[in-house]
Formats: C-alpha cells, sequence, structure tokens
C-alpha cells in the first residue's frame, strides 16, 4: 500500500453537532447500540445467556416435578390444585436470570477498559455518566432476550400460562426494573476495577443468597425468619412474585403493583447512585 | 499578526502519589505544525497525552487545547481533537463503517456520512467498509483509526506512538499518510515517539522528555546542531585501555559502556583513520559511527542512549505497580 488517493477531497461537516440533550441522546443511543450489535454478534454469549435459566427450568424443576402430586400441592401452598412445579419455578427462573445480566454487563465494561475502548469513548464529549446509563440499559435489555425463549421452552413442557396484556406488561416491566438495578449495581462497584474475577466474584458472593432468600424456587412460607427477613427486602423476590401471580397464577392485583414499584425504587436508587459513583470513579483503563 | 497556538501548556505536571510522571512542562505549537515528543517508554509522553486530552487530571499548571481551558472545558476540548491510540483501538465486532457511525454518534455529529465516505476512499478502505474490522489488516486499521480521528474535523490530533510494533513498510507508509494528513487538512499534530527517525522525519519542533522533563526543545536541526561532536562505538578486546584510546588525535572523551567503548570525536572521517592506526584490526571486534542526530543529542544531554533509556524504563514494571498503589 505505498500510493494513496490524495486527489479526493474530503468535505467539511455540513452542519456541525447537536448540542444539549438532542447530543446526550445521540452519544447514549449510539453506546447501546452498540451494546446489542455486539451482543448479536456473537452467538457464544446469546447461547449463554439462554442455556443457562434453561438448564435450570431441565434439571431443577424436571427433578422437582418428579414428586408425588399430594407433595407438590401441599408444598406449593396458595397455589392452584394441579399446578406443576415448573409453572412455579419458571416465574422465579426468570428474575433469578437477571442476575447474571448484570455479571456479563461489568464484564462488558472491563473488556473496554481492558482492550482501551473506554479511553476511545472518554476521549469523545460523552460523559461517564452517559457511558455508565448506556453501560446498564445495554444490559439489561441483553437479559430480556431470554424471556420469549423461556415461554417457548416452558409451553414446551406443557406450562399453561395465565395472565392479561396488563398483567404482562407489569412483569416485563418489573423484569427490566430488576435487570436494571443489577447492571447499575455490578456496574458501579466495577467502575475502577479492570479486573476480570471482580464482577464474578462479586456474584458468586451475592448470587446464592439472593437466590435462595427469594422464593424463587421454594414459597418462603417455608423459609426460617431470618431468611424470610432477607426475602422481605430482596427484589428477586418481588420480581418472582409478581412474575408469578401474573403468569402462574392470572392476577395482577394492588399488591403486585406494589411489588412492581418496589423494583422501579430499588431500579432507580441503583441507578442514582451508580450515576453518581461512576460520573466521578469510572476509569477510562 | 500572532494567532494563538493549537496546543499551549504552563508548569503541566501529574503526580501518581509521590512517583512525578511529567514535571511542570510548558510547551507551545502553532496551529498546523506537527510537534514531536521524544523519548524513552515511560518518560511521560502519553501521560502528557492523557491530560491534554481530558483522560486524565492534571495535578498542577495549565493546558489550552485548541483555545479551551482543558481544566475548565474538557468537553469543547474534546470536540476538537482526535486522537490515535498506540495500540489499535476499534471494535472489531463492528464495521469499518459502524465504527465511523459510533465516532459519530459519540462526537454528536449530524451530517457525517459524505465526509465518512470521502474518509474511506481518502484511506482506500471504501471497498471493505462493510467487513468486520477484526478482519482488516494491521495497515487498514491503523488508516481507519485516523480516519476516525478526522471524522468530527478536529483542530488537533494526537498521536500516540502511531507505528510502534509495525513492520517498515506499513511504518513508512503511515508517514507518508500523516504528512499528507498535516498538509491536506490542515491539522496541528502531537506525535509522541522513540524512534528518532520517526520524529526527524515528521515533526516541526520536538522536545526530548526524559523523567517526565523537558531535557531539550527545537527544530530537529536546532537540536542536531546543539551535538557538535560525532560518536564512535566500539566493542574491542580486553587489550585495549582508555589511555590508548584517549591519545588517539582527535578524540576528546573516552567513556566506557558495559564492554564496549563511547569515543566522542571532532569527525569520525579524520579520526577513525587515526583509530585504526592506533589499534590492530583484531582488537576491534565492531565499530559503529553516529553522526549528530536525535539520538545522539538525547545521548549527549542524558548520558544514556534512547533505546537502552526505553529497556530499563527505570523500573518500568515498578512505575506501574507505584502508580496504581497511587491512584487507590
Amino acid at each position: 500500500m505505498s500510493a494513496l488517493t490524495r486527489t479526493v477531497t474530503v468535505p467539511a461537516l455540513a452542519e456541525g453537532r447537536s448540542d444539549g440533550h438532542v447530543g446526550q441522546v445521540r452519544q447514549f443511543s449510539g453506546l447501546i447500540a452498540r451494546e446489542l450489535l455486539k451482543t448479536f454478534r456473537n452467538p457464544w454469549v446469546i447461547a449463554i445467556t439462554l442455556v443457562q435459566p434453561f438448564m435450570w427450568l431441565a434439571f431443577f424443576g424436571g427433578m422437582m416435578s418428579g414428586l408425588p402430586t399430594s407433595e407438590l400441592d401441599t408444598f406449593l401452598l396458595h397455589a392452584p390444585p394441579g399446578t406443576s412445579y415448573l409453572a412455579f419455578l419458571l416465574p422465579g427462573v426468570l428474575s433469578t436470570g437477571m442476575l447474571s445480566v448484570g455479571m456479563f454487563g461489568a464484564m462488558s465494561s472491563i473488556q473496554d477498559k481492558r482492550f482501551g475502548f473506554m479511553k476511545r469513548i472518554l476521549i469523545t464529549p460523552t460523559s461517564k455518566a452517559t457511558v455508565y446509563l448506556a453501560k446498564a440499559l445495554g444490559s439489561a435489555m441483553r437479559g430480556l432476550v431470554q424471556i420469549p425463549v423461556m415461554l417457548c421452552a416452558a409451553a414446551a413442557f406443557g406450562v399453561r400460562l395465565q395472565g392479561s396484556p396488563l398483567g404482562w406488561a407489569a412483569w416485563v416491566a418489573g423484569l427490566v426494573c430488576l435487570g436494571l438495578g443489577f447492571s447499575a449495581f455490578f456496574l458501579a462497584i466495577t467502575a475502577t476495577s479492570t479486573d476480570w474475577q471482580t464482577p464474578g466474584v462479586i456474584a458468586n458472593f451475592i448470587t446464592m443468597p439472593l437466590m435462595f432468600a427469594s422464593g424463587a424456587m421454594f414459597p418462603t412460607s417455608i423459609y426460617p425468619g431470618w431468611m424470610r427477613s432477607i426475602a422481605d427486602v430482596n427484589p428477586v423476590g418481588y420480581s418472582a412474585q409478581l412474575s408469578r401471580s401474573v403468569l402462574t397464577f392470572g392476577q395482577f392485583s394492588g399488591s403486585d403493583a406494589l411489588y412492581l414499584g418496589y423494583l422501579a425504587l430499588f431500579a432507580a436508587t441503583m441507578i442514582v447512585l451508580g450515576t453518581f459513583l461512576a460520573s466521578r470513579y469510572l476509569k477510562a483503563e | 499578526m500572532t494567532t494563538s497556538p493549537a496546543i499551549a501548556t504552563e508548569s503541566l505536571s501529574k503526580n501518581y502519589g509521590k512517583l512525578v510522571a511529567v514535571d511542570r512542562v510548558s510547551f507551545a505549537v502553532p496551529s498546523g505544525s506537527v510537534f514531536g515528543l521524544l523519548g524513552p517508554n515511560g518518560a511521560g509522553k502519553t501521560t502528557i497525552i492523557k491530560l491534554l486530552t481530558g483522560l486524565s487530571e492534571m495535578t498542577s499548571g495549565s493546558a489550552t487545547v485548541a483555545g479551551f481551558d482543558v481544566g475548565r472545558d474538557p468537553m469543547h476540548v474534546k470536540q476538537r481533537v482526535g486522537w490515535v491510540a498506540s495500540e489499535v483501538i476499534l471494535d472489531d465486532d463492528l464495521s469499518g463503517w459502524q465504527n465511523l457511525w459510533l465516532q459519530a454518534q459519540l462526537q454528536r455529529l449530524d451530517d457525517w456520512q459524505g465526509r465518512a465516505e470521502q474518509l474511506l476512499e481518502y484511506f482506500e478502505l471504501a471497498t471493505r467498509r462493510k467487513e468486520k474490522v477484526g478482519t482488516y489488516s494491521t495497515g487498514m486499521r491503523k488508516r481507519l483509526e485516523i480516519a476516525l480521528a478526522l471524522l468530527h474535523q478536529p483542530e488537533v490530533i494526537f498521536l500516540d506512538e502511531p507505528t510502534i510494533g509495525l513492520d517498515p513498510n506499513v511504518r513508512h507508509m503511515l508517514w507518508d499518510l500523516i504528512e499528507g494528513v498535516n498538509t491536506q487538512f490542515g491539522v496541528t499534530m502531537l506525535l509522541t515517539s522513540h524512534y528518532i527517525e520517526e520524529a526527524d522525519a515528521l515533526c516541526d519542533r520536538v522536545a526530548i522528555i526524559d523523567h517526565g522533563r523537558f531535557v531539550a526543545i527545537g527544530t530537529p536541526d536546532e537540536l542536531k546542531r546543539r551535538v557538535k561532536e560525532d560518536f564512535i562505538e566500539l566493542e574491542t578486546s580486553e587489550a585495549v585501555t582508555p589511555d590508548r584510546l584517549a591519545a588517539i588525535p582527535g578524540v576528546t572523551r573516552v567513556e566506557n559502556e558495559g564492554r564496549s567503548w563511547v569515543l566522542r570525536v571532532t569527525s569520525a572521517e579524520e579520526v577513525l583513520p587515526h583509530l585504526f592506526q592506533a589499534l590492530r584490526t583484531d582488537e576491534i571486534r565492531r565499530i559503529n559511527v553516529e553522526k549528530p542526530s536525535l539520538e545522539t543529542v538525547f545521548r549527549d544531554i542524558t548520558g544514556r542512549r534512547l533505546e537502552a533509556a526505553g529497556s530499563d524504563v527505570q523500573d518500568f514494571r515498578k512505575f506501574y505497580v507505584n502508580m496504581r498503589r497511587a491512584r487507590r
């Protein structure tokens, strides 16, 4: 490549830039689109995101479904007679799946720092808060990919799904809030980190207590008192409750609206806190 | 008529804890010129770029880039600067066009497509625009990176070791390109390098930097004129003593450097015949003559070779370990 074409006249920009909020929205949407493009260009990421909750449903759900129906009816307590354990488990698995979404979001951020792409972003007039929010929303959106596949898998396992359009909208909104909250949390505590292992270590540390002390797998009524206390504030539990009301029991009551409100509050708190931390401490490398 | 410089710093400093990475650096770069920072690895060149682009906060001093104060108006500065990294930084999962699109989004550009297309044509990447960047050759990736840096019409481009690790053919192609971009686009450039010939070939002015401080600044010719002597490097048998070398006519100084000698001489052409008379051929294992160059300037000022200084880097790893500790 020795002779470059030097005769080309490169035009000046015709109009210039979008300032203020329009410009920020452009940066934000560009970064989210990049996250999604990268996700869908990497089949392994999609496969793992999809397979992980599916395996819970297949192995754990399959094993528990083998219990005698009378035992299950007693175990599931307030569930309508004949409710399968899979129908009980599905909403819980979809909720706990959002925990790993946060971890993937943080790993994507660390990858950008290690390969220098965070420098490329931050050397443009893009604020750290915009980068942070785009990462959080991008990874939450990635988590939603598992929903349709899980629903199809559940239907294949013979689960009959209930619910009204309003209930389903509330359920999806709840999952988005949960995913956003955990993405925001993971991204905030890894804002200064470039260590691949950090998100995994944090995920290992918090996933088990949040998953089991949530009512996602079993009714909280069988928990000891201390675990029930954790479940009372655990957003995974509220998301599982909301999902179960809508998908398994076909209801969307006032208490379910409160659950949704709690999840929205969790997401908002994490985002505000995370934005504050990221705008000060997010490192370029 | 005077025009304000594209880059100006006043006592610019950056400390990482007790470690001084940049030490009271002051310089000005006129608009449209190419300014080089020449020094070994770890000398503080990249840190200066980070400070001037707002990626890192200065400890003290001040700097303006494209007329804006870096400390007070970093976003205005970032709208007006482009950056080419030492390691190619592109999103390999995206195509060339998608990388340009993302850059346009981040720079908040309204009407960028025409310019992007022309830049791809200029850099001879138009036919590969839809292919993933991961499939590009190193030279193509570098060219795309320069196109990204130019997309938003920056007033200043920072090139951080732009040809490090590239083979000579690609390196010379990039030199050609950098010169072309400077003249055709009228962009001010600040480039860092530890390649003497690169700074010599591309820069209007050069600052030699060592341990975070500017030790010399001027045009390459001015700097070379500072050194009035030639250098002769010798590797000899053990029988050769400093006294024998010092006695050779025209030798002004004898320095011992490991197993070899460095002779400062008035003129290599005049001294070499005397040297071959004074030493037997079997006593000379290697001989190397250096005429005044930026390398000899660095050596004259610091007493070290640029390459050797880069390899020891004053405990390069230790530097970064300390830097990370200081950040915590």
